[in-house]
């Protein structure tokens, strides 16, 4: 199975990014894709938990990112980024792996593609 | 006189926008990615008011026990009085 | 005394938050009874085509043709 890795580095809500990155690895692994959505700076922010978005116009992208869990997207956060945006390891979605920047690198090594929102 | 960032706080727009603030003696108010500027330490050189608009820091999940106690929530009502009462309105950064 | 609004919105309408925003404040701007201008630029325009299709985010063709009927004055 060809692997896919998906790269988000900025924070959800503030531009379209979040969702896309979302919205492709979702598509990736119905498509029969692995994939694997890597949240690094800003991106971190997307696995915070407790996202509400009553009363706005938006999709929770906390929700869409534990979709992507349920439907075994492979979704890691690189430590140092939660650290820089202020999120501790408690505080990210459930199935939601912390993974350091060496074995992000190895991923994508390995990885047949890449792509980055 | 008001400044507005929506940029997040590891941003050249974001810092620029806190800075000139201070500079001003201005007052900000935190929307989109700016609110990530509420959660603790992120205002450490700002001493003026500072508010948060609510709808856009519950989005993004960050709780009251996440946040410095002296950035105030508006709603959108409060904003619109907030900009009516400024003699400037500068942004959005 | 009502005061004067003039939002400036210069991006697309569904890659940022911005759409959201300037919808917002002159929602809210237009309830207080003030007079709310929307200067639409560069690629801003795109928020005021006709037949968008957009769904799970703001969709900024309805939002604005319903703040026009509020009394936004939208400037191309």
């Amino acid at each position: 199975m060809e692997h896919i890795a998906m790269i988000l580095r900025k924070p959800p809500y503030g531009d379209i990014n979040a969702a896309e990155a979302v919205r492709h690895a979702l598509g990736g692994v119905s498509g029969e894709f692995k994939v694997s959505l890597i949240m690094t700076d800003g991106g971190a922010l997307l696995a915070k938990k407790g996202q509400d978005e009553t009363g706005t116009g938006f999709t929770n992208l906390g929700a869409a990112l534990k979709d992507c869990i349920d439907m075994d997207v492979e979704v890691l956060v690189e430590q140092s980024s939660l650290m820089e945006n202020n999120i501790s390891e408690g505080d990210i979605v459930d199935g939601v792996r912390v993974a350091s920047i060496d074995e992000i690198a190895q991923l994508l090594k390995k990885a047949d593609s890449t792509m980055i929102f | 006189m008001l400044v507005i960032i929506r940029s997040a706080p590891n941003t050249t727009e974001g810092k620029r926008g806190v800075t000139l603030a201070e500079r001003m003696g201005a007052d900000i108010v935190l929307l989109q990615n700016g609110a990530y500027f509420a959660q603790k330490d992120n205002l450490e050189n700002f001493s003026g008011s500072a508010f948060v608009l609510a709808d856009d820091k519950k989005l993004r999940g960050l709780a009251a026990g996440d946040l410095e106690e002296r950035v105030k929530n508006i709603d959108y009502g409060g904003l619109i009085d907030l900009m009516a009462r400024s003699d400037k309105v500068l942004g959005m950064f | 005394m009502g005061k004067t609004f003039t939002l400036f919105v210069s991006t697309s309408p569904y890659s940022y938050e911005n759409t959201e925003t300037a919808v917002r404040i002159a929602d809210s701007a237009l309830n207080k009874g003030h007079t709310v201008n929307l200067i639409a630029s560069a690629d801003g325009v795109y928020c005021f085509l006709k037949g968008q299709k957009a769904k799970g985010i703001l969709n900024a063709e309805e939002e604005f043709s319903q703040l026009i009927t509020k009394g936004l004055k939208v400037y191309l």
